[in-house]
């Protein structure tokens, strides 16, 4: 690790006496903050990314996990930050989204302290139920909910307890709502038949494979890639959607070639072929690599989004 | 269970110089991460994978179990040798390996660690490798209501330690429980005494209190005692510091026990080695009284504990191998090994990556041999280097404390949260609370909230509705059962 750090930096100062006259380098390392602690999907990403990032540019990527409150933590310190290009924190938007909604008095930034660089991919958010279950969609579930005096549906984020608490609103169903802390136990309450439906982020797909769980509903805006026959909870007629981007931001106030310059790097990181592969194999969706403006504007939406699902 | 041939071939997959030497880096790695206060094996993990991208899968995934099973007797090292533990786990083998250490017999108390870890490990591999399809089934009928039960039951167990002073045993256990109550609520997610922290939300750092209350407490008491000319950290070997065959060999039931505890908690995904190590710890003392009292140095509560906090780790990947649900973190960990090699965990993997999961049961197992080598020889090298006077090794560990929860916090704001239980644990221990019944309420208390909410919306608040979890009432019933048998002696 240290020798590679070395290795870095040999090869930056190389690198920029090579190309005197380019763009914009950082004068130093430059840290990524991963909103999150080891081990997660947003952390497995960003190492990935920053590794890439530093092969591909020559700088000098050092990652820091600052988990808390789904990045809220991370990007509270992000934002008193200079922004000189050297502190980058990647997150999820709907924690920050959801906060800035119903606590905007208490969160000490908003949506224009800080300045968007690129999205990296769409968590691509399932309503999933037992294979065996009288019921293959989102009416389906609502008729059996009716019958037998209610539904358990298992949630991991608040956005989804509110997305279903808006369907038995407008359905009068009954749901009864579990909430848990991570798709993996959905899953298991699910295979082990503790809950009727539940919400789950990808790790439901080898079960679509094997014949033990079927899938109700997409929760995001969009089809999802590996199952373009099972129709989003908008199109079964529910006008409400849950899309969480993982993405990364800066300080607010790059110059704009830095910005440029990270916003580039960090594309062609997220892209790589490598980046790819593991977005591709853990999450099953491509990685998106939206520039500035295109981030900006996915929380910019996303936040008008999560205004309606509290506002119901 | 996959035909003979792709089970010889995965077992010779794995036994190549190559992988023993990726296992044997992972092992030492993992043994000093281990014992670094704070670091850990989940951190070392993490950092490992994405540069084990360009290996070879079964070569990735062989070190990063090495990491893995080295880090786990890592963390009993400075708990026994100078009553540091950087996790509650390793908070119950300092209980009774402190004061064998403290007494002159250093070896005998990490050795024994050493030995017990090993046995459990093993144990619980063996279970894996020959039955986890059948077993993670099993699991999938613990539900939120049976894991309530099945935690009110470790609790009956746990109680019978605060045994000699019950009322102040409770006092400290509703002080942890109270702090398991800082940050978001599991119902509606409203955020209770954070104080405008974010950083509370996820309630305080489980990492920053462990090593606050126990390690760094205990760091000041130490520098606060200090009188006189140096004194060696560890007190010197003394005859007799040894682990015999008869020492080992009378430890066998408390191991076992220990071993099926961990095994079973294991194999239930989100029940953890904690209570495990509580739990036969807690076992050992009721049942088997031994000859030294425990709390001043008996072997068993160190085999106790080793055994069954090792035995959890190995079953952790029950779930994750048989149906495909990571039990605890480090099996999330390897997931994302596996998926970053294209490999997807779930309920057909046996089916089509047979043999690279008999390879990995053969680092697994070649990683068990490796911890007891390696720990043999590392345990003289640590023993002999914390002989340097307290003076020197009392500060370094204070500063390797701070900088490891520095880490993997990710800030200043977990080390003021370590300083602030260091000085309650420190408050707690002067006025006789146990800091240990109020570690174990902190660490459970979040998951048994968690665990109470759902079972809540499950049962409908309908107590009636209990009758349709017949597990979860035996459960129940065994642990008013235990409460009462506790509650008579």
């Amino acid at each position: 690790m240290r020798l590679k750090t070395f290795a870095g930096a040999a090869l930056a100062l190389a690198m920029s006496a090579g190309a005197a006259m380019a763009e914009w380098a950082p004068d130093g390392p430059v840290k990524l903050w991963i909103g999150f602690g080891a081990g997660g999907e947003t952390d497995t990403l960003g190492r990935l990314v920053a590794q890439n990032m530093s092969e591909a540019t020559g700088w000098d990527i050092v990652v820091e996990n600052k988990p808390g409150g789904g990045g809220m933590a991370m990007f509270t310190q992000l934002a008193t930050l200079p922004a000189d290009g050297r502190t980058l924190g990647m997150g999820v938007t709907m924690p920050v989204l959801v906060n800035l909604t119903i606590r905007p008095d208490e969160v000490p930034f908003d949506l224009d302290s800080f300045d968007y660089l690129s999205t990296v991919a769409l968590a691509q958010l399932a309503l999933v139920a037992p294979a065996n279950a009288p019921y293959d969609d989102l009416a389906g579930l609502i008729e059996h909910a009716k019958a037998s005096d209610g539904a358990l549906v298992g949630f991991d984020a608040k956005p989804q307890e509110l997305l279903m608490q808006f369907v038995d609103k407008q359905a009068g169903a009954g749901f009864r709502l579990v909430s848990t802390k991570s798709s993996a136990e959905n899953v298991q309450n699910l295979l082990g038949g503790h809950v009727d439906a539940a919400f789950v982020a990808g790790a439901h797909i080898p079960y679509l494979e094997s014949g033990e769980l079927k899938m109700l509903a997409s929760a995001n805006a969009s089809r999802h890639s590996y199952a373009p026959d099972v129709a989003t909870v908008q199109e079964q007629g529910f006008e409400i959607y849950v899309d969480p981007w993982f993405y990364i931001a800066a300080p607010a106030g790059l110059p704009d070639e830095a910005k440029t310059a990270l916003a580039d790097a960090l594309a062609a990181a997220i892209t790589a072929d490598p980046t790819k592969e593991v977005v591709m194999n853990a999450m099953h969706t491509e990685p998106s690599g939206d520039g500035p403006e295109a981030t900006k504007a996915r929380l910019t939406d996303g936040l008008v989004n999560v205004g309606k699902l509290f506002g119901q | 269970m996959p035909p003979l041939e792709i089970i010889l071939a995965g077992f010779a997959d794995a036994f190549t110089l190559v992988n023993l030497a990726f296992v044997l880096a992972g092992v030492v790695m993992g043994q000093v991460v281990g014992a670094i206060p704070g670091i850990g094996p989940v951190m070392a993990m993490a950092i490992a994978i994405p540069f084990t991208f360009v290996l070879d899968p079964l070569v990735a995934i062989s070190f990063l179990v090495g990491i893995n099973k080295g880090g786990l007797f890592g963390g009993a090292i400075p708990a026994v040798l100078i009553n540091t533990p950087g996790t509650p786990d390793a908070a119950a083998t300092a209980l009774d390996g402190h004061p064998l250490a403290a007494k002159g017999r250093p070896n005998q108390a990490t050795r024994m660690a050493l030995f017990a870890s090993v046995t459990g490990d093993t144990f619980s591999d063996l279970v894996l490798i020959t039955c986890a399809a059948p077993l993670a089934t099993a699991a999938l009928m613990m539900g939120p209501v049976e894991k309530l039960a099945l935690m009110l039951f470790a609790f009956s167990v746990i109680a019978g330690l605060l045994g000699d002073s019950l009322a102040k045993g409770l006092m400290a256990a509703v002080m942890g429980l109270l702090l398991a109550t800082v940050g978001l609520d599991p119902e509606q997610s409203t955020p209770r005494f954070y104080f405008g922290y974010f950083e509370l939300y996820d309630g305080p750092p489980l990492v920053a209190v462990a090593i606050g209350m126990l390690a760094v407490a205990e760091i000041f008491r130490r520098m606060a005692g200090a009188r006189g000319g140096p004194r060696p950290a560890v007190a010197a070997s003394t005859a007799g510091d040894r682990v015999s065959w008869a020492d080992y060999w009378g430890c066998r039931w408390v191991m076992a026990r220990g071993a099926v505890i961990g095994t079973v908690l294991g194999a239930i995904p989100g029940i953890g080695s904690t209570a495990a190590a509580f739990m036969s710890y807690a076992s050992a003392r009721t049942s088997d009284p031994g000859g030294v009292p425990f709390g001043e140095g008996n072997l068993r509560g160190i085999a106790a504990t080793e055994s069954a906090n090792s035995a959890v780790m190995g079953a952790n990947l029950i779930p994750l191998l048989g149906i495909g649900i990571p039990g605890s973190i480090t099996a999330a960990l390897l997931i994302s090994a596996f998926t970053i090699h294209g490999i997807q965990p779930g309920p057909l993997l046996f089916q089509t990556q047979g043999q690279l999961i008999y390879g990995l049961f053969g680092a697994m197992l070649m990683a068990n041999l490796s911890n007891l080598l390696i720990g043999l020889v590392s345990l003289r090298a640590w023993t002999v280097a914390l002989r340097a006077p307290d003076s020197f090794i009392l500060p370094a560990a204070l500063v390797f404390c701070i900088a490891g929860v520095y880490v993997s916090t990710g800030g200043m704001f977990g080390v003021a949260v370590m300083l602030i239980s260091a000085l309650l644990g420190w408050a707690m221990g002067a006025v006789g609370l146990p800091v240990v019944a109020f570690i174990i309420a902190f660490f459970l208390g979040a998951q048994f909230e968690s665990l109470l909410s759902q079972t809540l919306v499950i049962v409908d608040g309908k107590p009636a509705a209990l009758m349709e979890h017949p597990i979860a009432l035996v459960l129940l019933l065994a642990a008013i059962g235990t409460a009462i048998w506790l509650g008579r002696r």
